[in-house]
């Protein structure tokens, strides 16, 4: 029987255990949950936090009238409106994902006691976002009218420094804002650099490239004679302002943007392959992201009718994909394969400053080889060198890999113009994705933007 | 004024709680009989400090009369309950009707908080099983030839058990068919079948002789879980599994049945889940739900994930009582009782129940190895198990430690066939009590009578 004795004591005891570990380590994390119905709870007894950007803007907080009334205030107004939302019957952005961070208060714990006995709150803990104030105004007024987005993140953490959305709203009127929008679905308030689904263009060429590579251990030997347009499987494909490439290998194919060239490439694959290829890339797949997003789309497969593969090789068709997704597919390139977690809280602090958690990077895992990830990263530096992003990075102080895009979205051909890429090829600093909408109409140029938020990172260095 | 007494009361809760668990574990130390009684009382005095203190608090927040009554009523009835049934039986153990006590009373006041109806339900049955159980011991003590009658417990379980598939009678619930519907009230035959099973376990090991007599019992034991995996409750069927293991280790004493028996457990488990995948969906889902219940929150981790909120929010002082929402936990008043205390009165708390708990466990084992009859013996210790184990799939199941396999807390959880059996399996605990402490005095009695006898003996023959 004391062997029994024993077994059931040792259970219990790590039974014991791994409770003491919760509440000491994965509580705070647990119950930052949406689906926590506590905040109002928490709220009578905690007045909730500022949200701080890494360079120390307050980009939310909380103000109290002379009756008492506590109501969120935003500095910034619509400059982080879809970044750090809103907190007014629901929630969105920042303030959805750190509430329970924001209601929680690590103030010291004489002053809590003397608070709850008195009946008054005591001062929630603040948020230190890895949001950059400069980089994030930066690509605000870059952006300007048009509407679109921009998303700025550190591969080698997954750290987001930038996530602007346009058209945009000011969070302090969101009351009014949710009011009038109630019948009508507004398109304010989508977050469009997580949540607009954009036909990737040209930037999808990337993904066909590399399905070449892994189906053609040959590729260097590839060349194909581009005459602008031709018929692919009853498709007549162009290139864009139906220029002629003339001979092109797999390198010049990505620099130039060859559409003719991909399609080309496209009747060599593999359609099983492929999609499998993009669904490691997080195509038809949960992003690791804690915030709203939608999931991105990629639709043929083995049996699909050959018809649609040119289209979608050169990524028009039905693919899908969303801004946040376009850069973490170059996030994974620039950190040699390996993804990281994209996240956007960086540390929580008590009110007098001291911290409380630091939120470390965490990886997701490698979704292409390091071979693979050095080998696209030197296929892209033809675009900026020689390709159709040349002309933007001229005089640049840092070098860049990256690709542009066009992708049209109606019969008219209008079409929204697309960048992503990254900067410091030997040690990537930053990956840039940027998605100007209906740019054939208003002349705005996505790598045009993307070259003012590299820039202001080097500035600030 | 109010804040300030729910504070204090919060922390001064958790102090008592403190030192009553401190207690349990040193009354188990062998002492003088007066220091004990001491102890004793000051083990029950804590009790009743921490069920003032709870209701007090309640009666501050909810202000009505009714809580008022309800705790005199629980008060008058223990105390009554406690004075004369140990007037009765001299030799009965209070640390057991402490322990009990104090787990209907902590029931009681979860309950009070959660659900009044359901707490004055509970505390009906447990009023009158109070009364019931009284004469367990004397039965015990006047029946000996309850020891012999394994065919009839073999017969009574298996049919008791079958019940739930009579058309009309039994029904599904949360996927398993294993309630019966008698006069409005839902019953788990299982809980009272698992006494029965104890029972026959031990009434069978201990007229057993030879290999053949134990492979008859196993395959009478395997039927009984063979039904409660037809009825798809697996917990039950893991508890009946864990009692005959356990008991045929003590019958045998060699370390390799229990070995393989475990053994044997899982790669059967296994096999039998990939024979019958289709059939256990509900079993993978819960599986799945304990792997990460936040990412099944939409559907089968969505009690999992509420249950940790519920904790994860308590913290160590836990929110107070009425100052939390654990009522967003489903099934909050049973199987998930235990999230409800962390987050109210705190983790510390629930890990001082757990304590308690093993406390307890440790004084059944310590009866049990006490314990000359084999069959009382036995039935004390299959008891045993069967009460540690339900703790641990309960537990377990709610911290995310195992998955969650819905059973009950025993004397916390609301549930009348979970507080019927249970009580019965302590009261059936005191009467091996009664019995062996009065049996030892005749024991020891007979020794030495006999060894004056010989004394005499040897005084005749160095006489001669």
């Amino acid at each position: 029987m004391l062997v029994i004795t024993y077994l059931v004591v040792i259970l219990f005891l790590a039974m014991i255990c791994h409770l003491i570990i919760f509440v000491v380590r994965d509580a705070d994390v647990a119950i930052a949950n949406s689906y926590n119905k506590r905040q109002n709870l928490y709220a009578e007894k905690v007045m909730k936090g500022q949200i701080l950007s890494r360079d120390g803007e307050v980009l939310a907080e909380t103000l109290v009238d002379e009756e008492g009334n506590e109501s969120r205030y935003y500095p910034y107004a619509n400059m982080f409106a879809h970044a750090v939302g809103y907190d007014s019957q629901g929630q969105s952005g920042l303030e959805m994902l750190s509430t329970y961070y924001l209601l929680k208060s690590n103030q010291n714990i004489i002053t809590r006691i003397y608070n709850t006995l008195s009946g008054k709150k005591n001062i929630g803990n603040n948020v230190i976002a890895t949001l950059d104030y400069r980089m994030q105004s930066t690509a605000y007024y870059a952006l300007g009218s048009n509407y679109g987005a921009v998303v700025v993140i550190e591969p080698d953490t997954g750290k987001i420094l930038t996530m602007v959305s346009k058209p945009d709203f000011d969070p302090n009127d969101i009351d009014s804002i949710l009011a009038e929008t109630q019948e009508t679905e507004s398109s304010y308030l989508l977050n469009r650099a997580t949540q607009g689904l954009y036909p990737p263009g040209s930037t999808f060429k990337v993904l066909t490239a590399l399905e070449y590579i892994r189906e053609h251990p040959d590729y260097r030997q590839y060349t194909y004679q581009c005459k602008s347009e031709d018929m692919f499987t009853g498709v007549p494909i162009h290139c864009y302002n139906y220029n002629v490439h003339g001979e092109v290998d797999l390198k010049d194919s990505l620099a130039y943007s060859c559409n003719t060239s991909f399609a080309n490439i496209g009747q060599k694959l593999d359609m099983g392959s492929f999609r499998s290829l993009c669904e490691t890339f997080l195509f038809n797949a949960d992003l690791p992201y804690d915030g709203y997003y939608s999931k991105s789309s990629f639709v043929l497969d083995a049996s699909s009718d050959p018809t649609l593969i040119p289209q979608t090789v050169i990524g028009q068709g039905q693919t899908l994909i969303t801004p946040l997704h376009n850069a973490l597919i170059m996030c994974a390139i620039a950190n040699g394969g390996v993804l990281m977690k994209p996240y956007m809280i960086d540390r929580i602090e008590n009110c007098d400053g001291n911290v409380v958690k630091m939120f470390l990077p965490d990886t997701y895992g490698r979704i292409l080889s390091a071979d693979e990830a050095s080998l696209m990263t030197e296929l892209m530096t033809g675009v900026t060198e020689y390709g159709t992003a040349s002309a933007w990075f001229d005089g640049a102080s840092y070098t860049i890999a990256g690709k542009t895009g066009t992708a049209e979205f109606n019969e008219n051909k209008d079409s929204h113009s697309w960048f992503v890429g990254f900067s410091n090829i030997d040690h990537p600093d930053i990956v840039v994705c940027v998605i100007v909408e209906n740019a054939s109409s208003t002349g705005a140029s996505a790598t045009a933007i993307a070259r003012e938020l590299f820039d202001c990172y080097y500035q600030n260095q | 004024m109010i804040t300030i007494i729910t504070e204090v009361s919060k922390y001064l809760i958790i102090f008592f709680m403190v030192l009553y668990t401190v207690k349990c574990f040193t009354v188990l130390k062998p002492v003088k009989e007066e220091k004990k009684k001491k102890a004793l009382n000051v083990q029950i005095f804590y009790v009743f400090m921490i069920h003032f203190l709870c209701y007090l608090t309640m009666f501050l927040h909810y202000k009505t009369l009714d809580i008022l009554l309800f705790y005199l009523l629980q008060m008058i009835i223990f105390i009554v309950y406690m004075v004369s049934y140990h007037g009765i039986y001299k030799k009965s153990s209070r640390l057991i009707t402490n322990n009990m006590a104090f787990l209907l009373l902590i029931g009681f006041v979860m309950l009070t908080r959660l659900d009044f109806t359901l707490a004055k339900k509970q505390f009906l049955f447990a009023t009158i099983m109070l009364l019931i159980t009284a004469f367990i011991p004397l039965i015990i003590v006047k029946c000996p030839g309850i020891k012999n009658w394994y065919v009839f417990y073999a017969i009574l379980g298996l049919g008791f058990l079958a019940l739930v598939f009579v058309p009309g009678l039994g029904k599904e619930i949360y996927g398993s068919r294993n309630w019966i519907e008698i006069a409005g009230f839902s019953l788990q035959p299982m809980e009272f079948v698992k006494i029965i099973f104890v029972f026959f376990l031990a009434s069978a090991f201990d007229k057993a002789k030879g290999i053949w007599n134990y492979f008859v019992i196993t395959c009478v034991a395997g039927v009984f879980m063979l039904i409660l995996v037809a009825e798809k409750d697996l917990g039950g069927a893991v508890i009946f599994f864990m009692i005959f293991l356990m008991m045929i280790y003590i019958a045998s004493q060699k370390l390799f049945v229990l070995i393989g028996g475990l053994g044997g457990g899982v790669a059967l488990a296994v096999a039998g889940f990939m024979l019958f995948k289709d059939k256990f969906g509900h079993v993978l889902v819960r599986i799945n739900a304990w792997r990460d219940p936040f990412a099944y929150i939409d559907t089968n981790g969505y009690q999992v994930s509420q249950a940790l909120f519920a904790i994860g929010s308590g913290r160590w002082e836990g929110s107070g009582l009425c100052q939390g929402i654990p009522t967003t936990v489903p099934v909050v008043t049973s199987d998930f009782i235990f999230a409800a205390i962390c987050e109210e009165l705190g983790v510390i708390f629930g890990l001082c129940l757990l304590l308690m708990y093993i406390s307890c466990f440790i004084y059944f084992i310590n009866i049990s190895m006490k314990i000359r009859d084999p069959f009382y013996k036995n039935v004390a210790f299959g008891f045993t198990i069967c009460f540690i184990f339900q703790i641990f799939l309960n537990v377990g199941g709610v911290i995310k430690f195992i998955p969650s396999t819905g059973v009950t807390l025993p004397l916390v959880s609301y549930g009348v066939s979970s507080i019927v059996s249970t009580m019965v399996i302590f009261g059936i605990i005191q009467g091996i009590c009664v019995l062996e402490n009065s049996g030892v005095g005749k024991y020891e009695k007979n020794k030495s009578g006999k060894r004056r006898k010989q004394k005499e003996l040897r005084e005749e023959f160095s006489g001669e």
